[in-house]
């Protein structure tokens, strides 16, 4: 058997505004694509084990909904919402991701499952919509790349 | 919702921090504001562009909240704001720790899914789960599952 890494592997590309999140499963696509998409599974696995999912409901359909409440030890809620526009199960699904904090925002997140020796490789990419950055920052946006900055951020948390 | 001293920031504002931070001007006049306060003619002297250049940078800057400017004097001073480049630094570890917890609960949660006859009552069968052998466990950091069927090997 051969070992596999499960590490997992957060990018974000330097020149779109995007943050990928990929990591390998210990399971088949049909089986990880059930746990991510009906609330039974979700409830159990999605988000840190401090938050309680207290609330699921999917629509697992084309234009369909769905709509997960995160609750904390303290009863602060986050909630997040969004719509499916493809789905081709077990391998790709994509839609809206918006939190309800700034629901202005309509990220898009595309959720793929590549079977590979031994399991699944789940990837997800979710793309931001940051028209307000766009707007603000006519001449250089985001384009030169969060990686980049991220990095920067390192530097410069460690500088002050 | 806001309950620690780094209140989490909203998507306009991270949107807005890292917009800054994706410049390479706008990275160089933090580093600088990091060593002390500065005047804007200060700030600008490094840089081969007119002061209303700077200017505009430093506008972006405070915007995003990644700096302040106040009157000392006749001079406009600038100061940097180690908080908000904190709360992006926290952002990225968050999200981090967001995903890893998650997927440690999802490989125990499929590798419970996995062993024979544990599916909850009721639950759907992932039929191509059933049709497989077991799958076989990674590495030694898991807990036994519920039977002892499943190990693979």
């Amino acid at each position: 058997m051969t070992t596999t890494n499960t590490e997992t592997e957060i990018t974000l590309p330097a020149d779109e505004p995007v943050i990928e999140v990929r990591r390998f499963l210990n399971a088949p696509p049909e089986l990880v694509w059930q746990v991510c998409t009906e609330c039974e599974y979700l409830r159990r696995w999605f988000g840190p084990r401090r938050l309680e999912v207290s609330e699921c409901a999917v629509d697992l359909r084309v234009g369909g909904t769905w709509r997960i409440v995160h609750r904390a030890p303290d009863g602060s809620e986050f909630v997040f919402y969004g719509e499916f526009f493809e789905l081709d199960a077990p391998h790709r699904r994509v839609g809206t991701f918006v939190w309800e904090g700034a629901p202005e925002h309509q990220a898009v997140e595309t959720l793929v499952l590549e079977a590979v020796e031994g399991g699944t490789m789940m990837t997800t990419t979710t793309r931001h919509d940051s028209l307000e950055s766009r707007d603000m920052h006519v001449a250089n946006g985001m384009e030169e790349g969060i990686i980049d900055s991220m990095e920067r951020i390192a530097e410069l948390v460690a500088l002050v | 919702m806001r309950t620690t001293a780094t209140a989490p920031l909203t998507e306009i504002q991270l949107d807005r921090a890292f917009g800054a931070l994706a410049d390479p001007t706008r990275r160089a006049i933090l580093a600088r504001l990091s060593e002390g306060d500065a005047g804007v003619l200060d700030v600008a002297r490094p840089f081969p562009m007119s002061q209303p250049a700077i200017t505009k940078h430093l506008r972006v800057l405070e915007d995003a909240g990644l700096i302040s400017r106040h009157r000392r004097a006749r001079h406009r001073m600038c100061h940097l704001e180690p908080q908000r480049l904190k709360q992006l630094s926290d952002w990225v570890g968050s999200y981090r720790e967001f995903w890893e917890t998650s997927f440690e609960r999802l490989d125990e949660l499929l590798e419970e899914l996995q062993v024979p006859g544990s599916l909850s009552p009721g639950a759907p069968a992932p039929a191509s789960s059933r049709q497989q052998e077991p799958r076989h466990r990674q590495g030694s950091n898991r807990q036994p599952g519920k039977t002892g069927e499943g190990e693979g090997t």
